[in-house]
């Protein structure tokens, strides 16, 4: 029997729930020292002044680096601006002033308070909108619109026929502006970095969704040969996207490390976690959308302001546009600079604020036109990429039809604001896409007379079940049954490149890889046999497939029912079904348990998360897990889920991804399941109690 | 967090004598109960004590005594265990209701309810360490700031809510407060315990800082008697009321004869609407009575520049409350 597409449980659960597991918070060295980092508590000051003298001498501490002794250039922490470790001016609340390894954690922390700095304030912005006003302070010099790839200060556009033409020629045009909020990753594991050398060899126990791309940071940010570097991640704890590369707190270890000449532990915080590294860009959406009466999409235009924070981590873009067939598409994009936390990665980056924006407009004119919802989807889905590249598999219509089907969608859409109860129910709907993207990455399986096949990859399984999906695919691909195959992973001496748990590329990527590596140990078992005595073969492959003339994408369509209860504000989702196709599914468990967990992860962007700052003094408000309202367990619903699995031609078997898709839906389809049970829309996340009785009153 | 020493007293008495012992060689002592909240106050260097008394050490404060003229309860039972104390769900339902709907059972498994009566506010100004009244500074940056969960009902000059889910249902069940002190004990009736920020801006209630509040005396149970706690979150579990309410409804029949309605999340103190309430006595509980309650509950509400959705809330909360209550 096919070991692929059966509910595999993951291969490492049983040592990740008796804690046997070693993650890197449990990683202990001889003469371990611990650090912490001293925060700006100014949304934007320059230090005139920075003593650590008092520090130094207060007894068991070892080090101390400031912006004074550590030049250190961040690379992975800004793509336009240089951004040092420690910046001088400090341009948000968190950023890093200074590091400090002493004996204890507590040592470190009481010479914080011993470290004398003195800040000359500065004005500070908050509003990505207000940064782009005539005569802003200048976060960054030259501006606050951070520059494009090209590096010229000019927003991101992207344009396809004509957008003046096809407003004008619309029969009917709609406009709104919709925000959504800076959320953070919020993920299980904190961060932490346990740094140490060996001569000039550098090994960083890091918790890292990619060991290869950290690593390479790491090597490049201080001047090492990469081969003097070591990433070890055994086992992680989830990162959503903020654990990619290397981070300040990597480089902070090692140098502290360094200069104390023992190994240096370095652990954040929740609330560093939420203010210091980063979480979900805020942004400002504007459309215009141009429609025959009909309801045929005849031109989109969206101007957008994404709120990068005080650095530029990432694209800012405001996807979702891809979604829709249309002639006439215009967006022009901003990605601004505020003093505020950096906002960079976080699942499907650019897309769950997209498509809450773009697909609360599609609902809109739907309503307005009086057709029903579903219909304006199919009707107006996308069949081209940007009307272009035919995709290599193409599921949203299959999604869109058979999620409706089994939500039993004609049954439950009514009309707008028809239920008259007090608790009013209603229906909605959103779709989504994500690239799905194939690439380089390498995989080497060896087997020797045990007649076990040790696959080594450069995964570290980030919660999605990496290496149990490694594993099927390799017992699939060599024919044999899945407890013959051991996976070595996280550890750069001991695996290959593999593209890092980001982009949900590892299954594509690295588990291509397996696949081609698993062919090429097959052909060494035909020509030599099966290994006897000392013999071992190895099989190996590095594959860089491309696609030409298609685009590749996974799609989704989500359907909410909630219940709105007008007097008390409450909404409450009483019926979810996820349709995804992501081609071949390789997992079932793992890959329901993605849908569920994106989803959840949505609805409290949806409902009620958000980093808020105050006006006055610039500082965040509500850090951490409590104060932002990340969803609990009582909070997360039943999800249906449901695979439309499209026969693709590339990836591993057909798979496509599963990781970040579902939340790119999400938040959209339970604002329009709002609208439907209330006839009122919603256009700023959260839409938290506060806002729905807001908009009732 | 700053290096602290950790007293275990055996006794009551020792706990006390801790205290002032420590206040008269100047040192900052602080009692801890389950410690969920000191610990993170602690973190956040919110709170910096030289010692901190652990009450969990002293004998016979975790339990629950019922006799024909009271039931007492050990201000060190744990909120889970309150919330299954047979003799509480039958005759003070409310308040093992209230006791259950705090944060997560992991901080009901070490919360205890007299560190729940006495916990801080949750307002992230004074969470964030912000140079305000709670935090001995002299301004309430919430009444022009980001105040969307302070009070509705407060003449300043601070603007907090009251945190704890079982105060107000200790108010509504006329509750008394076994206080001791160095001077020896005191009962507090629940009414008088709590102390608006316009008597002290700096504290919630009215334990010095060498006192305990040891028990929790409850009046004995009335069979006509009904109680019930119902709060409204921002999230399924582990936030704070925005509002909630505790109600007392003495029945007799389907006729209300008296009836105590009790406000969280709402102003800085438990806060009492004996006028909404009075509205009850000698009626039959209809839906237009309960709504006329309900808007009676919130007509002096003066809600800040964020925090207006409160007053529909607590409308909403109040009217279905009392409403369901009398029909149980």
């Amino acid at each position: 029997m096919s070991v692929l597409g059966q509910p595999t449980p993951r291969i490492d659960a049983a040592s990740r729930v008796t804690g046997s597991a070693r993650y890197t918070g449990d990683v202990r060295l001889p003469g371990m020292l611990f650090a912490r980092v001293l925060r700006s508590p100014h949304p934007h000051a320059r230090i005139t002044a920075i003593r650590p003298e008092r520090a130094l001498a207060l007894d068991g501490v070892k080090a101390v680096i400031t912006h004074q002794n550590c030049r250190i250039v961040w690379s992975s922490g800004d793509s336009r601006n240089t951004r040092y470790l420690f910046n001088n001016p400090v341009r948000f609340v968190g950023d890093a002033v200074a590091a400090v390894a002493a004996i204890d954690p507590h040592v470190a922390e009481e010479a914080l308070q011993l470290i004398e700095v003195s800040y000359q304030t500065l004005p500070f912005l908050l509003d990505s909108e207000k940064a782009l006003q005539p005569g802003a302070i200048a976060i960054h010099p030259g501006g606050n619109l951070s520059p494009n790839e090209a590096g010229v200060r000019q927003p991101e556009v992207y344009r396809r026929g004509s957008i003046d033409d096809g407003l004008r020629e619309s029969e009917l045009v709609y406009e709104g502006r919709f925000t959504s909020a800076h959320v953070n990753n919020a993920q299980m594991e904190p961060r932490v970095s346990v740094a140490s050398w060996d001569g000039d060899e550098l090994t960083v126990y890091a918790s890292t969704q990619g060991i290869s791309n950290c690593q390479r940071d790491l090597a490049k940010d201080l001047n090492l040969p990469l081969e003097r570097v070591r990433v070890v991640c055994e086992y992680m704890g989830g990162g959503f996207g903020n654990k990619n590369q290397c981070h300040d707190f990597d480089l902070m270890a090692a140098v502290l490390a360094q200069q104390a000449g023992v190994p240096v532990r370095l652990e954040l915080t929740r609330k560093e976690d939420y203010v210091a590294v980063h979480g979900r860009w805020a942004t400002h959406q504007y459309y215009k959308i141009g429609v025959s009466r009909d309801g045929t999409l005849q031109a989109i235009q969206l101007r957008g302001y994404s709120d990068m924070g005080a650095y530029r981590k990432s694209s800012g873009s405001i996807a979702g546009i891809e979604l829709y067939r249309c002639p006439h598409v215009e967006t022009t994009v901003h990605p601004v600079h505020t003093n505020t936390a950096v906002a960079a990665n976080y699942r499907a980056p650019a897309y769950p604020q997209g498509v809450f924006g773009l697909d609360s407009m599609m609902d809109q004119i739907a309503h307005e036109l009086k057709i029903d919802p579903l219909e304006f989807r199919l009707k107006n889905a996308t069949r081209a990429y940007h009307d272009e590249l035919p995709y290599t598999s193409y599921g949203l219509e299959d999604c869109i039809r058979r999620g409706a089907d089994v939500f039993e969608w004609r049954k439950r859409w009514r009309r707008a604001a028809s239920d008259t109860g007090v608790v009013k129910r209603g229906v909605g709907m959103a779709m989504g896409s994500f690239a799905a993207r194939v690439g380089r990455s390498s995989a080497v399986i060896r087997l020797d007379a045990s007649g076990r096949y040790a696959v080594h990859v450069g995964v570290t399984d980030a919660g999605g079940g990496a290496k149990t999906t490694m594993a099927i695919i390799a017992a699939e691909a060599l024919g044999v049954p899945l407890d013959r195959v051991t996976i070595v992973s996280g550890d750069t001496d001991r695996c290959p490149y593999s593209i890092g748990e980001s982009g949900s590329r590892t299954t594509n990527f690295t588990g291509y890889a397996v696949v081609e590596a698993a062919r090429d140990l097959k052909q060494q078992i035909e020509t030599r046999g099966l290994p006897t005595g000392s013999v071992v073969l190895i099989g190996s492959a590095t594959p860089e497939p491309v696609i030409k003339g298609a685009a590749r994408y996974s799609f989704a369509a989500h359907f909410v029912e909630v219940e709105v209860d007008v007097e008390v504000g409450g909404l409450r989702v009483v019926k979810y079904v996820a349709a995804h196709d992501s081609g071949r599914i390789v997992n079932p468990l793992t890959a329901r348990s993605q849908v569920k967990g994106g989803v959840t992860m949505g609805l409290g962007m949806a409902l009620h998360e958000q980093l808020l700052y105050d006006p006055r003094t610039g500082r965040p408000l509500n850090a951490g897990y409590y104060g932002a309202r990340v969803m609990t367990h009582l909070d997360a619903p039943d999800v249906e889920v449901l695979f439309v699995e499209t026969q693709d031609a590339h990836g591993p078997y057909g798979a496509k991804p599963i990781g970040e898709p579902p939340i790119i839906p999400s938040v959209a389809a339970v604002a329009n399941a709002f609208f439907n049970a209330t006839g009122r829309r919603i256009r700023d996340l959260p839409i938290s109690r506060e806002r729905i009785l807001e908009v009732l009153a | 967090m700053k290096a602290f020493t950790n007293v275990n007293p055996r006794t009551l008495e020792d706990a006390v004598s801790a205290l002032t012992r420590s206040r008269a060689s100047g040192a900052r002592a602080v009692v801890s109960g389950g410690g969920s909240d000191l610990l993170g106050l602690i973190k956040e260097r919110l709170v910096q004590p030289d010692i901190v008394v652990n009450l969990k050490t002293v004998a016979g404060l975790s339990n629950v005594r019922a006799d024909a003229r009271a039931t007492t309860i050990g201000g060190l039972i744990t909120l889970d265990a309150l919330s299954r104390e047979a003799h509480i769900r039958r005759d003070y339902q409310g308040l093992a209701e209230a006791a259950a709907s705090v944060g997560t059972p992991q901080i009901r498994n070490v919360g205890t309810l007299a560190g729940n009566v006495c916990q801080r506010p949750w307002c992230w100004y004074l969470r964030n360490g912000y140079a305000c009244y709670k935090n001995g500074g002299d301004r309430c940056f919430a009444s022009s700031g980001e105040n969307q969960y302070h009070a509705i009902f407060s003449q300043g000059p601070s603007y907090i809510v009251h945190p704890s889910d079982t105060a107000p249902a200790l108010v509504a069940l006329d509750a008394r407060f076994r206080v001791v002190g160095p001077r020896g004990e005191r009962l507090v009736n629940a009414s008088e315990f709590f102390v608006l920020p316009r008597v002290d801006p700096a504290r919630e209630n009215v334990l010095q800082d060498d006192e305990i509040l040891a028990e929790i005396v409850l009046p004995p149970a009335v069979s006509s008697r009904r109680s019930t706690y119902a709060k409204i979150l921002d999230r399924e579990a582990w936030t704070h009321a925005l509002v909630s309410a505790a109600v007392v409804l003495d029945m007799d029949g389907d006729v209300c004869r008296r009836a105590r309605i009790v406000l969280g999340g709402v102003a800085p103190v438990p806060w009492d609407r004996p006028r909404a309430a009075g509205l009850l006595e000698g009626q039959r509980v209809t839906p237009e009575l309960a709504a006329a309650v309900a808007e009676a509950a919130v007509s002096d509400a003066r809600p800040l520049a964020k925090n207006g959705y409160k007053v529909p809330l607590t409308r909403g909360l109040v009217g279905r409350t009392v409403l369901a209550l009398a029909r149980q």
